[in-house]
Parts: structure tokens; sequence; C-alpha cells
């Protein structure tokens, strides 16, 4: 028997666990707060990794774990499948989702674009800052790509880019 | 309306029949009477400066909802003086008002977040429309992660949304 949870509770607790990081524990260290929520997330993903490998027999190579990855995995977290998956054949795999699921509701403030031209560029603009709160919500599903990569064998580092929305790439780099 | 898992925001938007701008304009407060949202699309004649004009909005509905509450002839429960401060959902519920040259409909939700629209006069009934616009707020806006409860409201999904929404109401 499968076991459900509402989606809003789930959306809300990430929603709060990234804001508790970034305003509270880690108030202004916002490269710790990112590395703490990567850990978190890899430990999930480490455990999940395990409940959906379950039946399947061991994968043959990095390409097949990408791909189970990029199907089954995805469909149990998010209900859909990654839309693209790139590779350039030597370690290197770009994941893009194009419509992520915990970054739909997201939006930022619509007068930004009317943003004088003129700012010191050493000070944060307040397309950055939106920018960069957005980004800290994409170190949780990192992690979990890493957690569950490196429970299947596979050591990595994942990163995420948000230069077009609503897609998001996933970049996965093999340690060699 | 494409929302996320292909689930049916419930209740279902009424189907759009007219085309072309039939919303004036929009205020949301919370219940603290601060303004989240105003928008406008179609106020030929603006009387007052924003901020007085949001109070004098808000103080516009608390008023009718007080009187209408004490002028309720099917209550029979023991209701304070003219003023007092009502719980939402207490006292009989105004919906909306008419004149000659527009039409407004309200709407308060349990946690005391109002809607009102301001539409032309010959518009229907628009609780069903002003449920669906609470939807949107409830999925736009506050399952934002950067949107701060209390604060204005500055997403651009929602304010999309609402534009294309609200040119679709008869």
């Amino acid at each position: 028997m499968v076991r459900e949870v509402s989606e809003s509770c789930v959306d809300s607790l990430l929603t709060e666990m990234v804001a508790c990081y970034c305003n509270r524990f880690y108030a202004n260290k916002p490269e710790l707060a990112a590395r703490r929520i990567e850990a978190i997330g890899y430990q999930v993903g480490h455990q999940l990794s395990e409940r959906y490998t379950m039946e399947r027999p061991r994968f043959t190579d990095h390409l097949e774990a990408i791909k189970f990855i990029c199907k089954d995995f995805w469909s149990e977290l998010f209900k859909k499948q990654i839309d693209n998956l790139k590779t350039n054949h030597r370690g290197t795999f770009v994941l893009q989702d194009n419509k992520f699921r915990w970054l739909a509701r997201m939006s930022v403030d619509p007068s930004i674009d009317n943003a004088s031209s003129v700012e010191d560029n050493s000070a944060p603009t307040p397309e950055n800052k939106a920018a960069q709160a957005m980004s800290m919500h994409l170190y949780f599903p990192c992690g979990i790509i890493r957690g569950a990569l490196s429970n299947l064998g596979i050591p990595c580092a994942v990163s995420a880019d948000i230069s077009n929305l609503p897609a998001c790439s996933f970049v996965v780099r093999i340690k060699a | 309306m494409q929302f996320f898992g292909g689930s049916e925001i419930s209740p279902s938007p009424p189907a759009p029949t007219a085309s072309g701008n039939n919303g004036h304009m929009m205020y949301v407060f919370n219940r603290n009477g601060v303004c989240l949202l105003y928008r406008e699309w179609n106020r030929p004649l603006r009387t007052l400066d924003a901020q007085q004009d949001h109070k004098l909005m808000f103080g516009l509905l608390f008023s009718l909802k007080s009187l209408t509450a004490k002028m309720d002839p099917t209550s029979v429960v023991e209701k304070g003086n003219l003023g007092m401060p009502q719980l939402p959902g207490q006292g009989c519920s105004f919906h909306s008002f008419r004149t000659n040259t527009y039409k407004l409909s309200f709407m308060e939700s349990p946690s005391g977040i109002k809607i009102i629209l301001v539409t032309h006069p010959r518009t229907g009934d628009l609780r069903e429309s002003l449920k669906y616009i609470y939807n949107l707020y409830v999925e736009y806006v506050v399952k934002n992660p950067l949107y701060t409860p209390g604060s204005p409201i500055r997403c651009e999904l929602f304010n999309t949304t609402l534009d294309q929404y609200v040119r679709g109401i008869a």
C-alpha cells in the first residue's frame, strides 16, 4: 500500500526549510546555508534511491543510472519525466525539466524591469537578489540527485541553472 | 487554465462569454486593512490619491458589513452595537452593490482576505468568479516561496493569470 502526503504540505515544508536556513540559521552566510540545504537533499536522495531501486538489477553503466534518474526517479518525485537529456560523453550530463514543479509558483516582482541602469555594479540589484533567492530553492533538488547517484555508486557534483524559466536544468558532473 | 498535476482548480471558472475589458478595477485587502493589491484596467475618473482611495474603500466595506449584519431581519443572534468589529463569516454576508455606472462585488475569505471587483453595471453574479480569483491568490501568492504574507503582492505570475481571467469575465 502506497502512503501519500498532501503536496501543499510538502511544498510549504520545503519553502519554510529554505527560508529558515537562509534567514535564521545562517543569516548572513548564504554559502553555508546552501551547503546545509544541499546536504539535507543528499540524505533524502540517498534514501529515496534505495527505495526506488528495490526490485531492479544493478545498473550496467553511468548512462543507465542517469536514465533511471530521468525517468523512474523523476516520475516518483514529480509525476513527470525529465524532458531533455544531453551529454558530452565525457562525464557531464544536463537534465532539463521544462516546468520544474517546485519552481512552478515562484515569481518575482514585475517592477524590476524598470530598475535604473546606472546602478553601481557592486551593489546587488533587485534582479540579482531575486535570482539568488530562487537559486536557494534549487540546492535541495541538486542534493537529491547527488545523493541518489552516489548511492548507485556514482560520485558526482550537481548544480542547477535557471537561465530560462520556467525550464530548469541540472548539470551533473561525474567525478572521474 | 493549466495548473499542476492536471487537477481542476475548484470551483472551475465560469466560461468566458464576453470579450474585452469588463473589469474596471480590483482591490485585495488583508484582515488588517493593508491593501495587498490594486489593479486597474479601466478607470477614466480618479478622484483621490492612492492611499486615500484604499482607506476609503476599506472603510466603506467595513461599514457596509456592519450595517448589513445589524439590519438583518432574519437573524436571532444578539448583535453588538453598530460598528463593533465582526469576525469573517459572522453576520449575514453582503456580496455586491450596483449603481447606474458600476457594480461592486465583494468576497471575504475566512482568513480575512477581502477581494473587491468593480465591473460594469450589467455584470451578473460574480461570486463564483471571486472564489476562483481567491484560488489564484492561494496558488500563485500564498504558495510563492518569495512572498512574505502581509506585504503588497508583487508576483508576476499572479498578475498575468489574473489579467487573463478578468478579461474573460462577462
